[in-house]
């Protein structure tokens, strides 16, 4: 059997905390068999604000303060459902409680939110998760870059690239510099990529595509935006 | 009389979606809207800026600050992306003066016209559906659908959150179960097939960085879709159109052929329902096989009725 099997919820305990052992006697008592799975007691070390500092100060994730830890965002949660430890209270608990290592061990889990905002639409306080979660995994972007997904750094680059220099997307173009990110830009030529890209050159579409063109005194617009992190 | 409302197609439909901008364009037209588009748009965000604070509503103020220098109040999106960051600005900037006054701060430091009152943001689907009528469209129905079995996609940005998204809150669409959409494929003639994943995510916010669950979660929509009897998903999305048209073989390697099934935009099956060809609405721009499926639909373009 898979190591602590037994506990609900086991998703939310780390292997780490859980003891299991084939034959225990306490006080006399052979407890051996159904009651052999313990969970070390937990000790909270020091506290860490940072988290919780930079979500408040962040005008979308400043509705954290009203969580009250019920669950229904997790319930209905998209995300949650395929990735066991994806868990958008647990990651509001752990701001709230100044936990930030446990944080910073799921930083490659928190940003795979897609923002379905079936959490927002349902929590009875008013909380934007959704977005709450978004500024958490943009903390976590800041703090622990390396624990993260090389392709989540592409996503977040090449979109903010694109927007930065250009003011509208392009969506072939994003995509092309998404993989060139990752090195991966040999996928272009591959058969699905031609087939699209040969369609889109022969119905024009890929002529309306390079003149997007810009929004009006953009090289003025755009520094608002790269002033942004990232 | 025609009524005049504003247009904002945003990035994808002026580009790869441009049939989702056709199609919308065309059954306005005859539906007797006349549509204004908004001037000198940027982008919306794409959803991809809502981590940033304040920032994140600069785009989108800019877009509806554009607008109200236009002189109009109303804007018909049909993309929901951008109809989601739009409504999403919008309400952030009525909710709170000092919100409000910051995103006009940071409008005006770089010389854009500010966000003086709200305007109310429209999704096309609600738009038709309360201001041109259900009626109204049934009357103009040239080549009624029947026989086509449509099963009706929303996503998620079209009606989540309900206190948020202007259209809701206007046209008192349900946030659970949507129907506005199964209420005009019905009006159209089509068989409408209801299925679980209607309101279920695609996972296109990370549909490139995160392949895999993103191939997961559109698989699941199409092969339900698909089990439940549907000849065609129809949706109204074109981030949901890239996972579930444009790499439908990334749903397929996860579910298998049970997720091959033709995708086309709603505003595209109105367009045929009111006599327009396949090609005056570019369903050869699905990657689909929804062109084969609407050739053998109508054998001929100018035939009047749909039969198999
Ligand atoms: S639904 Fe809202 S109040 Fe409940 S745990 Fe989630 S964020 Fe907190
Ligand atoms: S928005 Fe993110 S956290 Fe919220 S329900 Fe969807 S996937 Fe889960």
């Amino acid at each position: 059997m898979a190591k602590g099997a037994g506990i609900v919820e086991r998703s939310l305990v780390s292997d780490d905390q859980i003891m299991e052992f084939d034959n225990l006697v306490m006080d006399g008592i052979d407890i051996s068999g159904r009651w052999n799975t313990m969970l070390k007691s937990r000790v909270h070390g020091e506290r860490d604000w940072q988290a919780w500092d930079e979500v408040r100060q962040n005008l979308v994730g400043t509705s954290i303060d009203n969580c009250i830890q019920c669950g229904l965002c997790t319930a209905g949660c998209t995300v949650g459902h395929e990735v066991p430890e994806f868990n958008p209270r647990q990651f509001i608990y752990w701001v709230k409680i100044g936990r930030t290592e446990e944080l910073k061990k799921n930083a490659d889990v928190v940003w795979r939110c897609v923002g379905c905002y079936n959490c927002t639409h349902h929590c009875p306080k008013g909380v934007n998760t959704a977005e709450v979660i978004e500024v958490i995994g943009q903390w976590l972007r800041k703090t622990v870059p390396n624990r993260m997904d090389p392709a989540y750094h592409a996503n977040h680059r090449s979109y903010r690239h694109r927007l930065q220099t250009g003011g509208r997307l392009s969506l072939p173009v994003l995509q092309a510099e998404f993989l060139r990110e990752l090195g991966r830009q040999r996928e272009l030529m591959g058969p699905e990529f031609k087939k699209v890209a040969i369609k889109m050159l022969r119905d024009g579409r890929a002529i309306k595509t390079l003149m997007i063109g810009r929004p009006r005194h953009w090289s003025k617009n755009r520094k608002v935006l790269s002033e942004m992190e990232g | 009389m025609a009524t005049q409302t504003a247009y904002f197609p945003g990035c994808s439909l002026k580009t790869v979606d441009r049939a989702y901008d056709v199609s919308t364009r065309i059954i306005a037209r005859d539906l007797g809207l006349n549509l204004v588009e908004v001037q000198d748009y940027a982008c919306c965000g794409a959803g991809e800026l809502k981590g940033e604070g304040l920032k994140s509503h600069f785009l989108p103020g800019r877009n509806l600050g554009h607008l109200l220098e236009q002189g109009q109040s109303e804007v018909m999106v049909s993309c929901n992306v951008c109809y989601h960051e739009l409504s999403r600005t919008a309400y952030a900037w009525s909710q709170d003066p000092k919100t409000a006054q910051a995103i006009n701060g940071m409008l005006e430091s770089v010389g854009e016209p500010p966000v003086n009152r709200r305007p109310s943001v429209r999704n096309t689907l609600e738009y038709l559906v309360s201001v041109v009528g259900l009626e109204s469209i049934g009357q103009k129905v040239k080549r009624p659908l029947s026989g086509l079995k449509v099963a009706p996609y929303y996503g998620c940005l079209y009606h989540r959150p309900g206190q948020m998204v202007s259209s809701i809150q206007i046209a008192g669409e349900d946030t659970e179960h949507p129907h506005f959409m199964h209420d005009l494929l019905s009006v159209l003639g089509a068989t409408v097939v209801s299925h679980p994943a209607e309101t279920t995510c695609c996972g296109g916010k990370n549909l490139l960085s995160d392949e895999r669950l993103a191939g997961k979660l559109t698989g699941r929509i199409l092969s339900q879709a698909k089990e439940s009897g549907a000849d065609v998903l129809s949706l109204m999305c074109p981030k949901c159109a890239g996972g579930l048209d444009a790499l439908q073989f990334r749903a397929i390697q996860e579910a298998g052929e049970a997720a091959r099934l033709p995708v086309m935009y709603y505003t595209q099956l109105i367009g045929i329902a009111l006599g327009h060809s396949a090609e005056e609405v570019y369903v050869g721009d699905m990657e689909s096989r929804a062109l084969e499926l609407i050739r053998r639909m109508i054998p001929s373009d100018q035939g009047t009725l749909i039969e198999k």
